[in-house]
């Protein structure tokens, strides 16, 4: 089933009398339950691709459906709509809210979710069982990382959206990271589009995308992806 | 190059640094404009009494004084100057306006400055100097022919000169009434060459004395050198010198009490924002000392910030200062209605002018000391952004409720429990905003019940006859009663241990004049003793029951008297029935009457009428500039409320976006996390009105006590006041949160997520 179809779009950046082209023209599908990885150099426009799929940006031209709705007409509230129930963000720099607790960070988008999952049993699976009452600033960067995992499945998306998750942390805990994802989004049958400039993440995916210059270069399938633990970091 | 930053970072904090100049030019401006205006009257006043040589001491006797009582008395050693003085209150011909004619044989005691028109004459014979507001106010000019009736006499002649007076500085007809009104009242100085041509005598009841001596001396020197005892009126005691100094009384209570909240404001204002600029500045500070830059020139920099806000600020108080100084002295505004001066240029105190110095050293220490704080330890650490205090567990989260809280009510209590400082601030400004509306508009209930009370209540009649003291006659006197159906009231001076105050005798057959106690009950004059008003009954300490003794004044009588009960009133007086006096031996001559009838015919030992409506629109004039301080109040009191709330609405808006961001893109709508922010606004608003209501009940008390001095206010606040004042503050706070959670839809949250550098 077809879970992402991008056709035509463009979004274009107005600075003072410049127009910047941060995607020009692109025309994308992506089948369900897939692993997707995103790969381009800074300022390749794969950022504004992510932002476009999570709602937080509509384009300036084309038609972006998820599972079949044009998010691209969307009015804020709307977006809000999707963004609360039809996308899970991972961010690089975590995100986490400092005056909650681990568990209220989860726990808080259960107010606004239409389905979510429940936030103490998607924290003892990421595995931060026993942390749930501390706060985010008394975790490690890995573990609060996990959090932002655990908040993004609890809605209960069909797409969980990485925007460079691994990029604030070392390898070894990347690793980790990426491994839990992995897991998690078998686990839940969850579609996952990671964003990202290294190389290696993409051997793990099903799919990869090369973006550079605000298009679309290449789109490869790949037919053996690699687990985690066997791709070299 | 750092002055060119300067700039930017002042464009880029925009909010905050209008925000702090408009609180430190209000705090200045309102310290400033309350000093200005007890500083400017005691000046002017100063000025008014000596240019017409406004005398220390008037000895009395009705009986008046003659050339040899004037000489002894000028022979005293202490005294400077002396002069045999009348004044009388006369009607103005074929018209009802009262008149005061008076004559002061030196003219350098107790005179008048002309300020138009001729200088006084001792020998004119047929000219009059007549009260320049007066004239004005009835069209009357030098040279135009004025016509007095004194005792079936007329007195008319060409005026003059205008003129102005400290002795009717303020300028009253007696003692019940409140506002001078030039339209109806006057005064008229004459030479006594004047008098003696017209009427062929002179008579002087009184002589005027200028003099350092203290009031015991005095008094001692007096009867010693005139051979008996005489009433000696102190200055303290004359309307003009007791209201004006009481003014200045209360202005300075007024100064001590309101400025200083404005400005607690507006330095814990400037401190708490100065700290939250520096710790964004922080990098930056940073940057240039890992630069290069020595600490001294980075502070130096960043106390430029200080010096701008204070400078600015304390530049917009000094206009804001003399706006509010020149709104309550101004020869139009209710100080111009009530004291007829010459001079309304704006004094401020010198110290004043210290403290305001001071309050920018203070602004400009703050913002170096939430600077040097940034600075600590070495470049790398001042490099690394500032780390807010690591969250920790708080008492209130091992409840049981706290599990049942949304997660925007837990993010909302820690939020105001982590960054106390900010909650305070926020809380102080709306505690400020309440406390005056509630003390302003409770100021507006107190006078309303006031007039309520008294005029509705008290006054009866519709006509008050004053008689001529000089000319009773008993028989003439039952006269009038009987044919104006009229009650009566007589008056003496007394004295209580040192404080002299009147006693006033009532014969009232119809209550045309009645008692009443605070709170509206109606209290009859007992047969078995004296009623007393609050004032007297707080300053020597008596309450119902109590036994206390009067002295007639020029006399040896002392009497004994039973407190029955305690009554407003505007004089400060002693009141008892005719029935009571005559059965401890009081003796005393009516001096008016009270009367249902509006005609009064002329009559000889008539001296003026009063209408009960007349009185009612003297005060009306005094409380509708009254109304207009309370708008001024209220109307700063929002502004303080909108300034302080939306400075600190926008800092946590600030600190918090990126938090607000996140539930942003984790799909919370815009209206959800308005409410989270309004949500918190309403709170700290509750809590402020909770809080601000018994602030300014308490403030309002201190206003009150301090206006008694003057006039018996009680502490009546009116649900209305509450309501106004409740939701004029829960107005201010809905609508900046509105304006601050605006911005919701302004989040990008693209960029708000980008990792923080």
């Amino acid at each position: 089933m077809k879970i992402v179809e991008i056709s035509h779009v463009s979004r274009i950046y107005k600075v003072g009398d410049h127009e910047q082209k941060a995607l020009d023209d692109v025309s994308l599908e992506l089948e369900s339950g897939k692993t997707i990885v995103i790969l381009g150099p800074s300022g390749a426009g794969k950022s504004t691709l992510l932002n476009l799929l999570g709602g937080l940006d509509s384009p300036t031209s084309g038609t972006i459906k998820i599972k079949g709705q044009d998010i691209s007409t969307l009015n804020a509230d709307q977006l809000a709509e999707y963004r609360a129930s039809g996308v899970g963000f991972i961010f690089q720099a975590y995100n986490l809210i400092p005056t909650l607790t681990v568990l209220e960070n989860v726990a808080l988008v259960k107010e606004i979710a239409k389905d979510p999952l429940s936030s103490h049993d998607m924290l003892r699976e990421v595995g931060l069982g026993e942390h749930m009452y501390k706060f985010p600033v008394e975790l490690s960067g890995g573990e609060q990382q996990r959090v932002s995992i655990a908040r993004a499945v609890t809605k209960n998306p069909d797409i969980l959206l990485c925007d460079e998750p691994t990029g604030a942390l070392d390898t070894e805990t990347g690793v980790m990271v990426l491994k839990l994802l992995q897991s998690m989004a078998k686990e839940h049958g969850k579609t996952t589009i990671i964003v990202t400039h290294n190389q290696n993440i993409a051997k793990m995916a099903d799919v990869v995308v090369h973006v550079k210059n605000g298009k679309i270069k290449e789109v490869i399938n790949n037919d053996k992806p690699l687990a985690v633990e066997e791709v070299e970091w | 190059m750092l002055t060119k930053k300067l700039f930017r970072t002042i464009g880029r904090y925009k909010a905050q640094f209008i925000s702090m100049i408009i609180m430190v030019g209000l705090g200045v401006g309102i310290f400033l404009g309350f000093n200005i205006e007890w500083k400017t009257l005691e000046v002017n006043v100063a000025k008014a009494f000596e240019d017409t040589g406004f005398a220390d001491y008037r000895i009395v006797n009705e009986r008046g004084f003659s050339a040899e009582d004037l000489e002894a008395v000028e022979n005293i050693e202490g005294v400077d100057a002396v002069s045999r003085f009348l004044s009388v209150n006369v009607s103005r011909k074929d018209d009802d306006d009262i008149i005061a004619l008076t004559m002061s044989e030196n003219i350098e005691v107790s005179g008048f400055k002309v300020t138009e028109g001729a200088p006084y004459d001792p020998e004119d014979t047929e000219g009059l100097w007549l009260c320049e507001r007066y004239a004005k106010a009835n069209g009357l000019a030098v040279g135009d022919t004025f016509s007095m009736m004194y005792k079936n006499i007329e007195f008319s002649g060409p005026i003059r000169g205008l003129i102005k007076s400290g002795e009717y500085l303020i300028c009253l007809v007696d003692k019940t009434q409140l506002m001078p009104d030039f339209e109806k009242n006057g005064y008229v100085y004459i030479s006594p060459a004047y008098m003696k041509a017209k009427i062929g005598m002179t008579f002087f009841p009184q002589i005027h004395v200028r003099s350092g001596l203290d009031k015991d001396t005095m008094i001692q020197r007096a009867e010693a050198a005139l051979g008996k005892s005489y009433m000696v009126v102190d200055k303290e005691l004359v309307t003009s010198y007791a209201e004006a100094h009481g003014e200045m009384t209360e202005g300075k209570a007024m100064a001590a009490v309101l400025p200083v909240i404005f400005l607690a404001i507006a330095i814990l204002t400037m401190i708490t924002t100065m700290h939250r600029i520096s710790i964004s500045e922080k990098t930056q500070i940073g940057t240039l000392k890992s630069l290069g830059f020595k600490d001294r020139r980075i502070l130096r920099h960043y106390s430029a910030y200080g010096l701008f806000i204070s400078l600015t600020g304390t530049a917009l108080g000094i206009v804001i200062g003399l706006f509010i100084g020149h709104f309550f002295i101004n020869p139009n505004s209710v100080m111009g209605d009530y004291m007829d001066m010459e001079y309304w240029d704006l004094h401020m105190p010198l110290w004043s002018i210290a403290v305001v110095v001071l309050i920018n050293a203070v602004l400009v220490l703050a913002t170096l000391y939430s600077v040097a704080s940034m600075m600590k330890g070495t470049a790398a650490d001042a490099l690394r952004p500032y780390a807010p205090k690591a969250m920790r567990r708080m008492w209130i989260e091992n409840k049981k409720a706290w599990k049942n809280l949304s997660f925007a009510t837990k993010w909302n209590i820690r939020d105001i429990l982590r960054h106390k400082s900010r909650s305070f601030m926020t809380l102080f400004g709306i505690i400020g905003c309440m406390l005056i509306l509630v003390a302003s508009f409770g100021m507006k209930d107190a006078l309303d019940s006031y007039i309520d009370d008294f005029f509705e209540d008290a006054i009866n009649y519709h006509t008050k006859i004053v008689l001529d003291t000089e000319l009773t006659d008993d028989r003439a006197v039952a006269e009038l009663i009987e044919k104006y159906d009229a009650d009566w009231t007589a008056d003496l001076g007394v004295q209580i241990g040192e404080n002299t105050y009147s006693m006033e005798i009532y014969g009232l057959e119809h209550s045309y004049y009645r008692f009443v106690k605070r709170g509206g009950e109606h209290i009859d004059l007992p047969e078995d003793g004296v009623l007393i008003c609050e004032r007297i009954a707080r300053k020597e300490g008596l309450k119902a029951g109590d036994t206390f003794t009067v002295s007639v004044y020029g006399t040896s009588d002392k009497y004994d008297l039973k407190v029955i009960n305690v009554v407003q009133s505007i004089p400060e007086s002693v009141m008892m029935s005719d029935t009571y006096a005559d059965s401890i031996g009081v003796k005393y001559s009516k001096s008016a009457l009270f009367t249902n009838v509006a005609d009064i015919e002329e009559s000889p030992i008539i001296s003026s009428t009063q209408t009960k409506q007349a009185l009612i629109d003297t005060f009306n004039s005094f409380t509708e500039i009254m109304n207009l301080m309370i708008v001024l109040l209220a109307v700063i009191a929002v502004i303080l409320g909108i300034v302080v709330l939306y400075n600190l609405g926008v800092m946590s808006y600030t600190e918090r976006y990126r938090e607000l961001s996140t539930l942003k893109v984790v799909g919370f709508k815009d209206r959800h996390i308005s409410r989270i922010l309004i949500d918190q606004n309403i709170w700290m608003t509750v809590l402020g009105v909770a809080l601000g209501i018994p602030a300014g009940i308490a403030a309002l008390q201190i206003l009150l006590v301090t206006l008694g001095g003057s006039y018996e206010l009680s502490l009546q606040i009116r649900f209305t006041t509450y309501l106004i004042s409740i939701l004029l503050t829960f107005g201010v706070s809905f609508f900046v949160g509105l304006m601050v959670s605006r911005k919701n839809k302004k989040i990008d949250m693209v960029e708000a997520l980008k990792i923080p550098e």
